[in-house]
């Protein structure tokens, strides 16, 4: 029983963060209506750019993790228009394309990787350290509870964004008609490339947390993009809210896999599950869009 | 005079494909302009070009002699000149009140745009009790009221419909089009793309019939019934 309390602790506080880093995913989807295989790619950068702030600069990941976020942004915000320009190409199979744009750009980035830095795994290291906290038979690490704290206050601004200013309205809005929106007065192509940016962000600054507790190497971009598929298409591509639900769900799964089962089974069973409710709902558990 | 919406000679169209070849035509405020027309004739387009939903590839459109015509949507909507679309679409999943801002988008002023929301929110009363609800869980006509609110938040001097019954109940159009009179009756000019002429003709002050992208009439509504092989040729009667 503590073992098995132990790892739902372990998954949740792991699955927060995976929720925070597929909810820029999903607002790309919902608005620029692009699946970007790389998600991961922004993610393993993320976490390189938290190295390197700290090896150059001696930055704690946790107060470069802004800046990080910001210069991310903006390379999302030069990036933007170039995707937005590929999905609504009257061109055959925009869709396709965006998606082999993104592709392509995931491959360039772990190739990239790969060539700047080798195959070595680096370690981000923070002053956040300490004795876990002990809650009953369940010892929280501080680290991951920071990481998770970071991670929930991310998903919270970006909630506020959506649901409390006039720039998240206007987002919500293009996300369920990009026509009727543009009639509106917003500025669709421009305002596309601000939440590529936003993504982009995001999903880096998610990339320093999940450097500090996971090290970074080229190819864990592969395995954060999966991680992202699977928690945006079981809350519904494009549904902002349900990867709350989702992303803990995966956590707590592969944290109970990788005790009872085994680690090498955790993609198994994964994809098992996906693959379940695929077949069962293929709109995703959670259906509402943004 | 001078308070018209003019379209001088306009041509336009999608992508390379030029649809429009030319139109002329006029709407004053505080009447119901309508414009007729078979499928493909270029009605729809003609309106998206004036509200700067589609550019303008020769001609004009001038509001009381300041120049629409190469300016952007929202620009054209702070000129007074408000698009509302084919069944008046509103956005499904955000609040009545949240559709209401959004009609204001355009405008910088948010305490002028608040205030808007919430005189038109008082003044539609059923919106008053909906407002936090999803627009798309409301009624058909609930939208369309939803719909014709939303336009009238940036005060436009003209509003543009393009086919308000396009997929509504036989009920529900003759509703729609008695809302469309009462835009005429508060001073606001009316341009109507419609393809129900049987409802549309008796409110109609002004009409104009497309067809190929030209303009083959333009005329009273007693003009128009008066000429049967017209009636015959784009009305269907």
């Amino acid at each position: 029983m503590d073992l098995f309390l132990q790892a739902l602790a372990n998954g949740v506080l792991i699955g927060g963060i995976l929720a925070c880093l597929t909810i820029g995913f999903q607002l790309t989807f919902g608005v620029l209506h692009v699946i970007d295989f790389a998600v991961g790619g922004w993610v393993m950068l993320g976490g390189y750019a938290g190295y390197w702030a700290l090896t150059l600069l001696g930055l704690d990941p946790f107060i470069s993790l802004p800046l990080v976020a910001v210069v991310f942004a903006l390379v999302g915000r030069a990036l933007g228009p170039l995707i937005y320009h590929v999905r609504t190409s009257r061109y055959a199979r925009p869709d396709l394309m965006a998606l082999a744009l993104t592709f392509g750009i995931f491959i360039f980035m772990r190739g990239g990787a790969l060539w700047l830095w080798s195959f070595n795994s680096r370690n981000v290291d923070t002053a956040i350290a300490g004795p876990a906290i002990q809650l009953g038979p369940v010892a929280l690490p501080v680290l991951r509870v920071v990481a998770f704290a970071a991670a929930a206050a991310l998903s919270l601004a970006v909630f506020l964004f959506l649901y409390r200013t006039r720039f998240g309205l206007a987002v919500r809005a293009v996300a369920q008609s990009r026509e009727n929106a543009g009639l509106m007065g917003v500025d669709v192509p421009r305002l596309s490339a601000q939440v590529y940016a936003v993504y982009t962000g995001l999903t880096a600054g998610v990339g320093v947390l999940l450097a500090t507790i996971y090290s970074v190497n080229p190819d864990v971009g592969v395995r954060y993009t999966l991680f992202a598929f699977f928690v945006a298409v079981l809350a519904g591509l494009g549904s902002v809210g349900g990867v709350l639900v989702a992303g803990l769900f995966l956590g707590v799964v592969e944290s109970l896999v990788a005790i009872y089962v085994g680690i090498s089974y955790s993609h198994l069973v994964i994809f098992g599950a996906l693959y379940a409710v695929l077949l069962i709902s293929p709109q995703g558990i959670l259906r509402r869009g943004l | 005079m001078s308070e018209s919406l003019e379209v001088e000679d306009l041509v336009t169209g999608y992508g390379k494909q030029e649809i429009v070849h030319g139109v002329s035509l006029a709407a004053r405020p505080g009447r119901i302009t309508c414009i007729f027309g078979p499928n493909g004739s270029g009605k729809s387009t003609v309106i998206k070009a004036i509200a700067g939903a589609l550019p303008v590839w020769s001609g004009e459109i001038r509001l009381a002699d300041r120049t629409l015509s190469g300016r952007r949507v929202h620009e054209i909507v702070r000129e007074g000149v408000v698009l509302m679309p084919q069944g008046g679409g509103v956005f499904p999943r955000l609040s009545v009140e949240e559709n209401l801002r959004m009609g204001g988008y355009s405008i910088a002023d948010r305490h002028w745009v608040d205030s808007r929301v919430e005189a038109l929110i008082g003044e539609f009363e059923n919106l008053g009790r909906r407002r936090h609800v999803a627009a798309g869980s409301l009624s058909g006509g609930e939208q369309m009221m939803v719909a014709i609110a939303r336009a009238l938040v940036p005060e436009p001097r003209f509003v543009l419909l393009d086919e308000p019954s396009a997929g509504l109940s036989p009920a529900m159009v003759h509703d729609t089009i008695e809302r469309v009179r009462t835009l005429r009756d508060r001073g606001v000019g009316v341009l109507m793309v419609e393809q129900n002429i049987r409802e549309a003709l008796p409110v109609a002050d002004h009409i104009y019939v497309l067809a190929g992208g030209r303009r083959q009439f333009g005329g009273s509504p007693e003009q128009i019934r008066d000429d049967a092989q017209l009636m015959s040729l784009y009305m269907g009667g």
